[in-house]
């Protein structure tokens, strides 16, 4: 009677793999998106303390935050000599400048008299030096000491000895990333295969359309794990398709999902509760019909064709045009599908052309139950031209809806089911008297995966206490 | 506002979205702000030690002071970071064709 259970994180769901559609696509994808990778690596609870608790929260400032790449804006941000960026992480605050044409340095956002944030505000700003509000110290763009009021009264300050503090800062794709651990590795070490992925689909090559900065009723981690499976899209999002998506696993840092769009495989959803999408599957139109929210020129397929590659065809199409790009070679896969890779601890970057987002999930101020949203999508520049002036982020509190914020479209609606399921996961985690969450061994191995890295950040750096 | 008389101070084709220029009425300097919602015009020396926000930059709807970073919103004037805590005076623009019109001293919104 009993069927021999297969090795764990070895079985998938039914029906075609992402594999299979990206095989039968009309047009091709570059290799990246042919590559699996995937591991067992465990299935052991989670616990809740690791989204609710003060003390975990504050180890995670000492030894997380204090020590890992992230990035902190744009180089579109800091587009002339004087422009700045204040990134804040927590209790921590950098101002990230461009101080010399090709140069971007990053410092501390403190006076180094008597520790007075020199940069009130967060995001865009601009001088033409750092002046400390409080007694007049000022310091050059690099953040050298320039001036010191009563100078006479500070023989123990010399030339040096209290210049802006430097933060580790390096580029890649068009952002700018920062580390406040003055023996950090360097960047590319931590981006594993982000760079030769990447080649295939430049994201500094891409401007921000639209950012949108919300604050979720959930820690961090509980925050950006909603996005990084997409088995909760039949319940939450009452979608046909995430049952057969792909997960990967690059390395310590870097994960990936391929969602695949415009196909879904209706044994897939074999054991889910009703037959909806099952019996009857959807047919060909149905899925068009589906995918008209991204703007297409077809309302029904033609005979012989899937509403996958008309999908495909009509975007290429639509959005070539609209942008001044040339994307008649550019993949189904990237056309349509959900490609999103996750940096730790809290990057994403999607790599698709109709789904194209960056996500960025951080706790807000110090809260342990609340965290920051950022959402950019990324629009391709066509060849030749400079990045404009970024957009101001649109700002949401807790309370307001994604549908307040102009040029999300479609993603608004379902940002919002996100939110919804946010706030009764912080209350739910707090009032669980089960010790742990309980993961996928395949479907939810990404959130795993970020558990096990950031063990090894609170472990890590122990030795140094 | 309906009642105020305005003047020619600059015209729309010297001012790009994005960029700001001071002009003088009575003696004052006022900086006309062009952002993507329209033209404004708040004065020029920051509330917080009286630098000149045309050598700073505009950012969105803000005013970036050069000299430490104190940010205003320019369609209120309201201070949005420290050290700035007073708000920036404002006056009503009135935009016909090319031309930018501010209304006359002492008709401040």
């Amino acid at each position: 009677m009993n069927q021999q259970k297969p090795s764990p994180g070895l079985s998938r769901a039914r029906g075609p793999s992402v594999a299979d559609t990206l095989a039968a696509d009309r047009v091709a994808p570059p290799g990246p998106l042919l590559e699996e990778s995937y591991a067992f690596l465990g299935d052991a609870d989670i616990p809740c303390s690791r989204y609710t608790s003060r003390q975990f929260a504050d180890r995670e400032f000492d030894r997380l935050w204090s020590k890992c790449w992230q990035w902190a804006c744009r180089e579109e941000h800091l587009q002339e000599v004087g422009d700045n960026y204040v990134y804040d992480i927590g209790p921590y605050s950098v101002i990230v400048v461009r101080t010399a044409t090709q140069r971007i340095e990053a410092f501390v956002n403190s006076c180094t008299h008597r520790g007075t944030r020199l940069l009130g505000g967060e995001g865009c700003g601009y001088s033409r030096a750092f002046s400390c509000p409080f007694h007049g110290w000022s310091w050059s763009l690099d953040g050298q000491l320039r001036d010191l009021p009563g100078r006479w009264d500070f023989p123990h300050v010399d030339d040096t000895s209290h210049n802006l503090r430097q933060v580790q800062c390096e580029r890649w794709g068009g952002f700018v990333f920062i580390n406040l651990d003055p023996e950090a590795r360097p960047l590319g070490e931590y981006l594993e295969v982000l760079p030769e992925h990447f080649r295939h689909f430049p994201l500094d090559r891409r401007r921000i359309r639209t950012h949108v900065q919300k604050v979720l009723p959930a820690n961090w981690k509980a925050a950006q794990e909603a996005f990084m499976e997409a088995y909760h899209n039949f319940a939450t999002h009452d979608a046909p398709n995430g049952a057969n998506t792909q997960y990967d696993l690059f390395g310590k840092y870097v994960s990936r999902f391929i969602h695949n769009i415009g196909s879904y495989s209706a044994e897939s959803l074999h054991d889910y509760p009703g037959d909806k999408w099952r019996a009857p599957p959807l047919s060909e139109n149905q899925m068009l019909q589906m995918l008209s929210v991204f703007g297409l020129a077809h309302d029904e397929v033609p005979p012989g064709e899937s509403a996958r590659s008309i999908a495909a065809e009509d975007l290429r199409a639509r959005l070539g045009e609209a942008w001044g790009v040339d994307l008649s070679d550019v993949s189904d896969s990237l056309m349509l599908d959900s490609i999103e890779y996750h940096l730790f601890p809290n990057m994403f970057f999607f790599c698709g052309i109709t789904v194209p987002m960056v996500y960025r999930f951080r706790p807000n101020g110090e809260d342990v139950d609340s965290s920051l949203f950022d959402v950019l999508i990324l629009e391709p520049l066509p060849e030749g031209a400079a990045h404009p002036e970024p957009p101001e982020p649109v700002k949401l509190s807790v309370e307001q809806s994604y549908a307040e914020a102009e040029g999300l479209g479609w993603l608004g609606p379902v940002y919002d089911e996100d939110t919804g399921n946010l706030l009764l996961q912080q209350q739910g985690l707090k009032a669980s008297r089960k010790a742990g969450i309980t993961l996928g061994n395949y479907q939810e191995a990404r959130i795993r995966r970020v558990h096990l890295t950031l063990d090894e950040f609170l472990a890590e750096n122990k030795r140094d206490q | 506002m309906t009642n105020n008389r305005y003047e020619e101070v600059a015209q729309l084709s010297q001012l790009p979205v994005g960029k700001t220029l001071c002009v003088e009425r009575s003696g004052r300097e006022i900086l006309l702000c062009r952002t993507q919602e329209g033209v404004f015009a708040v004065d020029n020396l920051c509330t917080h030690a009286a630098a000149r926000l045309c050598e700073g930059r505009l950012k969105g709807q803000r005013i970036v002071c050069p000299l430490h970073g104190a940010a205003f919103d320019v369609r209120d004037g309201s201070a949005l970071t420290a050290p700035a805590v007073q708000a920036l005076g404002c006056y009503a623009v009135n935009v016909e064709g090319d031309s930018i019109q501010l209304a006359l001293p002492g008709e401040t919104l």
